[in-house]
């Protein structure tokens, strides 16, 4: 039953991403809000492989999102002007990052968890915005571009052409959120279920809390680097409140939003989100003040939620 | 030389001083409540520009006395309306409340008082260097320095010796038991939320006089402020304390030596006090987890 | 040579002394239970032994080995399993699924990303040898959490047998319930003692759970230990008697 509706909502979900560019002027969007979209969703999914698959809060996601949008623009712009090059050293970067630093904090668990990674993810801010020679400080990293990738027998132009990008990205994320599917649906998927349902019980099945929660971090860490990354070259341009801590906490809301407990949730919530901060940034000055209403009405009303349905029980 | 690398440090122990008021605050709300209160510098923020709307009207002592006290009341009315309701549940939703309570804080400040950064008087006799060889030693560093102790002090000793505080030292070990000892914990929540909220408004009425108003005034001390609580170790006011002025310090030193890692140098402490001693300088063992 | 040798094991908290300078040893294929007045350090002893805290001193050996200092996962991987009081498990999966978690970290597949044909089928048909050990067949599919509490139970202690443990440390395992549910665990108990041959060691207020199946007994009584003997010598021990009787019910009673 519950397999079936998954299967429903996989088909949906993906006609829906493969033909939007082509309907989504109909209802008041554009291509690179579509974009936008895809991008954070990558980001809220495999934030939400930790929070709602793992059951471990991080609320500093957006280094690990920065790091990999700064990793692919210094990468093409000082090093390699390759789309590919950059976007793998942006990921790299942002998982050793995440190797590290959950290194140091995996040993601490509910709302002193959720601390360390407060702590730690304003860090990068901190460094892109003073490290002026290199990151440009508070301008950000322009004058470059995505370059086309060569094939050898033909050529994608990414650069040109905006719709080609966004399947570029599609199949990304793709890739991304099907490795992600097919490890929960694993044993190692249900080991984090474990941990997540009850560490207690996991710990003496002989499940090693500390290393799994760390890999689940790395995993996390490595594939919202690549959205971020993805951002990155959709801009052509990064900015330094691409780390900053307001964008954990937006990724958290998109999670929380759609509904942490189920796989696609994330991606409604950052849909809705991305939409509601079009529309209210293009009518109000004031919008921060409405995001934060949101949030606080999504908190109390919305607490499990829109896809709040329980999580599938493993299958047998 | 010497006068700068005094200047610094002096600048140093303050702003640590700022950061430990806060934490302190940040710190008992998370101990008793479990709540990690991101509108913590949203507060301060307030603290700062309701002092500077009184101090227009009752002048700058009456502003420093009753605008922390404002702060305060606010704070009980959200605890009370807001957060209450989020106990027991995940950390998580307090968490991501606050945070979009920090927003509403920060943009209706900006939106009432606007992005800018009004004049804070401080009192003429009060900024007028003290001694012609120390120059940066002003009558408002000694005042703050010697009002921030005090503020300290009364806290401690509310915590130590009042009813109040020994309920609340009792909660933060066990509040379960507490409230079969017939403790009203609804309430003891409430004022310790209170009591930290108070914390902030203070700390950004005398920030108002040395850092300068601006809408993102407390959300520029929030952070470190987490760091510090980390540093000094998660359960203990003490060590939040000495994480604060510690922070402090060294900022005031790296700008002496190296002005552009000045924020870097919060995060080299905390991953060296989480590699070498992972629950903190001051931090009981166990409240890892 | 016994299974599991404690010697000299003291654990203080602070000033308190929550157990002390208690020795043990339990034979393979034994099956032992404590028992002792509230507060007698039954739930520390336990803990030391399945490894939520080191003692403050003494060691600790299974099956020939120091394992003083092992974390609770260590102690798993040499064969020790245990339940708790209030049952752990995973209460939004399914009986099958909390099984299938169990069987799958015993197998050594809980980092594999996937399985193949033939691990998939280990996987299956062990689920269901446990299933039937268990009684739990015909509620294979029911969420946990929505099952009565000793089944909840029996599920914890498959899982626990899931690992095929060479020892079953079973805290409390009839605590909070009624006549029937109570019965029916003590035989599960029974029955994977017999049938598996299993050494098991349990803490148990309830002394018609203790008397029927204990082979030996130990008494503890303020963090020391009392008395040790089947349980015919225990019923009959006057210094047994004595603590319970100046603590809390009748020994007589409650076995009754």
């Amino acid at each position: 039953m519950n397999g079936l509706k998954q299967h429903y909502a996989k088909i949906i979900v993906w006609a829906i991403l493969l033909t939007i560019p082509y309907w989504f002027t109909y209802i008041g969007g554009y291509l690179g809000l579509a974009n936008e979209i895809v991008i954070y969703a990558l980001a809220a999914m495999a934030l939400n492989f930790l929070l709602g698959f793992t059951g471990v809060l991080s609320f500093g996601h957006a280094a690990f999102f920065g790091l990999g949008a700064y990793g692919t623009a210094l990468t093409i712009k000082f090093l390699v002007p390759s789309t590919l090059v950059g976007l793998a050293v942006g990921v790299l970067t942002a998982t050793v990052a995440g190797m590290v630093i959950g290194a140091l904090i995996i040993k601490r668990r509910g709302v002193y968890f959720a601390m360390a990674t407060i702590a730690f993810g304003q860090l990068f801010f901190f460094i892109a915005n003073r490290w002026n020679s290199v990151t440009g400080g508070d301008d950000g990293v322009g004058n470059w571009h995505r370059m086309p990738i060569n094939l050898g027998f033909t050529t994608i132009p990414l650069f040109h052409n905006s719709l080609v990008y966004y399947y570029f990205t599609l199949l990304l994320f793709a890739l991304a959120v099907g490795a992600m599917g097919l490890l929960l649906d694993g044993p190692f998927g249900r080991s984090l279920m474990a941990i997540r349902e009850n560490e207690r019980r996991a710990r003496f099945l002989g499940i090693n809390i500390e290393l799994h929660v760390w890999i689940s971090f790395v995993i996390s860490t490595a594939i919202c680097g690549l959205a971020g990354g993805m951002l990155a070259l959709l801009d052509n341009f990064v900015n330094p409140r691409d780390l900053r801590f307001d964008l954990s906490g937006v990724l958290v809301v998109m999670a929380v939003m759609g509904g942490m407990r189920s796989f696609w949730g994330p991606l409604l919530g950052a849909a809705i989100f991305q939409w509601l901060r079009e529309v209210l940034s293009s009518h109000t000055p004031n919008w921060q003040t409405y995001i934060g209403i949101v949030f606080v009405l999504v908190v109390l009303f919305f607490r499990r939620g829109i896809l709040g349905f329980k999580l599938s029980t493993v299958k047998s | 030389m010497a006068q700068l690398l005094l200047f610094d440090i002096s600048n140093g122990l303050i702003t640590g001083a700022f950061y430990a008021l806060m934490a302190l605050g940040l710190s008992m709300i998370l101990n008793l409540s479990g709540v990690i209160n991101f509108a913590h510098g949203g507060f301060l923020t307030l603290g700062a520009y309701f002092a500077y709307v009184l101090q227009q009207k009752i002048g700058f002592f009456g502003a420093l006395l009753i605008a922390p006290m404002i702060t305060a009341l606010l704070g009980l009315l959200v605890e009370r309306v807001l957060i209450r309701p989020l106990y027991g549940r995940d950390p998580l939703y307090s968490l991501l409340l606050t945070f979009g309570l920090a927003f509403i804080l920060v943009d209706g400040v900006r939106i009432i008082w606007g992005p800018g950064s009004p004049p804070y008087q401080v009192p003429e006799w009060l900024t007028s260097p003290l001694s012609s060889t120390y120059f940066f030693l002003t009558g408002y560093r000694v005042f703050m320095v010697v009002l921030v102790v005090t503020a300290v002090a009364a806290l401690f000793y509310v915590l130590n010796y009042t009813k109040l505080g020994l309920r609340i030292r009792a909660g933060t070990k066990d509040l379960e038991t507490l409230s079969t000892l017939g403790v009203n914990t609804r309430i003891l929540r409430n004022l310790n939320f209170g009591l930290g909220i108070y914390l902030a408004g203070l700390a950004g009425a005398l920030a108002a006089g040395f850092l300068g108003l601006s809408p993102a005034l407390g959300t520029a001390l929030l952070m470190p402020s987490f760091v510090a609580i980390i540093i000094g170790g998660l359960g203990s006011l003490l060590g939040t304390l000495l994480g604060g002025l510690l922070i402090g310090v060294a900022v005031g030193l790296t700008t002496v030596f190296y002005p552009a890692a000045s924020e870097a140098v919060i995060y080299v402490m905390l991953g060296l006090v989480l590699v070498l001693r992972p629950r903190g300088l001051l931090g009981e063992e166990g409240r890892l987890h | 040579m016994s299974l599991l040798q404690i010697d000299h094991v003291s654990r203080h908290f602070g000033k308190l002394i929550a157990v002390n300078d208690v020795s043990l040893n339990v034979e393979p294929g034994e099956l032992r239970a404590i028992i002792g007045p509230n507060g007698a350090g039954k739930t520390t002893f336990f803990n030391m032994i399945s490894g939520f805290f080191p003692p403050t001193s003494g060691t600790i050996s299974f099956d020939g080995e120091n394992i003083t200092k092992l974390t609770p996962e260590q102690r798993v991987a040499r064969g020790m399993a245990r339940t708790f009081q209030i049952t752990e498990i995973f209460p939004e999966l399914n009986v099958a699924g909390n099984l299938r978690i169990a069987v799958e970290s015993a197998a050594g597949f809980r980092m594999k990303p996937w399985l193949n044909g033939a691990e998939k089928k280990l996987v299956a048909d062990r689920i269901d040898e446990l299933l039937t050990l268990g009684n739990l067949t015909t509620s294979a599919h029911d969420e946990v959490g929505a099952l009565s509490h000793g089944d909840q139970r029996a599920v914890e202690i498959m899982m626990a047998m899931a690992l095929r443990p060479k020892i079953l440390l079973l805290d409390e395992p009839a605590a909070g319930m009624g006549d029937q549910e109570t019965y029916d665990v003590s035989r599960l108990i029974r029955r994977v003692h017999r049938e598996q041959k299993l050494t098991i060691m349990l803490v148990e207020h309830d002394m018609r759970v203790v008397f029927n199946l204990a082979d030996r007994i130990m008494v503890l009584a303020e963090g020391a230990l009392l008395a040790e003997g089947t349980p015919d010598e225990i019923a009959q021990s006057d210094v047994v008697q004595q603590a319970y009787l100046g603590k809390e019910a009748d020994l007589g009673k409650e076995a009754a």
